[in-house]
């Protein structure tokens, strides 16, 4: 709990980092119309991918945003070496990587939606979506960010690593939220939501013992 | 407590050291000097645990361990009070407030327990990374550069703490650029070019 509480007291400490995912989020949805075209139709059609691509974008921006602190600082090492189970660690990092970066994004979703002149209903499944995929996101990003901490030329790195990992959250997301809620989609992405809760935190357990190695 | 058998380590394209052969008893000291990059920090790495890349072997009979390395795991956007807080509970460990205030007031740092981190000098920032070993039971202590950065009231209040630590029959493993007291120290072990 103590670390959980020490993430909670980070955030509220760096209000920057959730304004900057906002305006990331706020920006590019305000741009496309100007960049595509002002068409409600069309803007409607592209919505629901937008507001993922962006959501995506946004969890990879931020992905060794804490990480990197706790590595250069040294308390990564005190995490490795203490007494709590690291895989506990791994996964607190993982929700505090998605209440500063994503939750922010997925609260102001309707506001995102009403400048794609997207419709309620559209909105509501996509805002599902995003709660349960976006966690998924975060997972993987804590793990990639881990991968390459003390790394040179980490951030490309991560790009490459991470990818093909996000893609599938992506799609089904997206999916579901366009065919306004088929189960089949909404079964799939929970599901890899539970294979990802299951496995990651102790894959990423095991990557943070060869970082601070580095 | 603490054994050593052919300790070596290759990194970086040259054998940092090579063959190490020590022990830690309880209620001992061991220096380890040497100049800069020789391994001092490395081999403190591979005892903490933090390192797997060696040859050798190295036993911790120990119940805990604690260490001090050249990053003390404390946050500069948390206060100082929370810091200590968060690495107790690292330990598993949960003192009171007034525990903790009793030990920062030790250190000299009772009138900095509100501060941040990140605005702290080096000296205090290291005396706030001791704080846990006073207040803490673990059985080892490896302090990796422990006194430098010290002032000299943070320096004989750390020698203190250290013998106090020994005297309680707990395990000390400390490194310096130049060899300290010689009444505290029970081995010495030499790094560097033969």
């Amino acid at each position: 709990m103590g670390l959980l509480k020490r993430e909670l007291r980070l955030l509220l400490r760096s209000p920057a980092e959730v304004v900057q995912s906002l305006l990331f989020g706020v920006l590019v949805v305000a741009l496309f119309p100007l960049a595509i075209t002002p068409d409600p139709d069309v803007l409607r059609q592209l919505s629901v991918g937008l507001i993922w691509v962006v959501t995506l974008l946004t969890s990879l921006l931020a992905a060794d945003r804490s990480l990197l602190s706790d590595f250069e600082d040294g308390s990564l090492e005190q995490m490795v070496l203490g007494v709590a189970p690291l895989w506990w660690v791994c996964l607190v990092k993982s929700v505090g990587h998605w209440l500063t970066a994503l939750l922010p994004l997925i609260v102001i979703t309707p506001l995102l939606g009403m400048m794609l002149a997207m419709t309620s209903e559209t909105m509501l499944w996509l805002m599902a979506s995003l709660l349960v995929g976006t966690p998924v996101l975060s997972l993987f990003c804590v793990l990639g960010a881990m991968m390459t901490l003390g790394l040179n030329r980490g951030g490309a790195l991560l790009l490459v690593i991470l990818m093909p990992f996000l893609v599938p959250p992506l799609v089904l997301g997206t999916q579901w939220a366009m065919t306004l809620g088929q189960p089949f989609y909404g079964y799939l992405l929970a599901g890899l939501l539970c294979v990802s809760l299951m496995t990651l935190p102790f894959a990423t357990a095991s990557v943070a013992r060869i970082a601070v190695g580095r | 407590m603490l054994r050593s058998e052919s300790l070596s380590c290759f990194r970086q394209g040259r054998w940092l050291f090579e063959d190490l052969d020590f022990e830690v008893q309880s209620g001992e000291v061991l220096q380890i000097i040497g100049d800069n990059g020789v391994g001092k920090s490395t081999l403190f790495r591979i005892l903490a645990g933090l390192l797997e890349d060696y040859d050798g072997k190295v036993e911790i009979a120990a119940r805990s361990c604690l260490f001090l390395g050249h990053r003390y795991g404390l946050n500069p956007r948390l206060t100082v009070l929370e810091n200590v807080q968060f690495l107790m509970a690292l330990q598993g460990e949960v003192p009171s407030e007034d525990t903790l205030l009793t030990a920062l007031a030790k250190l000299g740092l009772l009138d900095e327990t509100q501060q941040r981190c990140g605005e702290l000098s080096e000296g205090q920032r290291k005396r706030v990374a001791l704080t846990r070993f006073l207040l803490s039971n673990a059985e080892l202590w490896l302090l990796d550069e422990a006194f430098s950065a010290l002032d000299h009231h943070g320096r004989q209040t750390l020698l203190t703490l250290c013998q106090s630590h020994v005297d309680r029959g707990g395990g000390l493993v400390f490194s310096s650029h130049q060899a300290l007291d010689p009444l505290m120290v029970d081995k010495t072990l030499r790094l560097g070019p033969a």
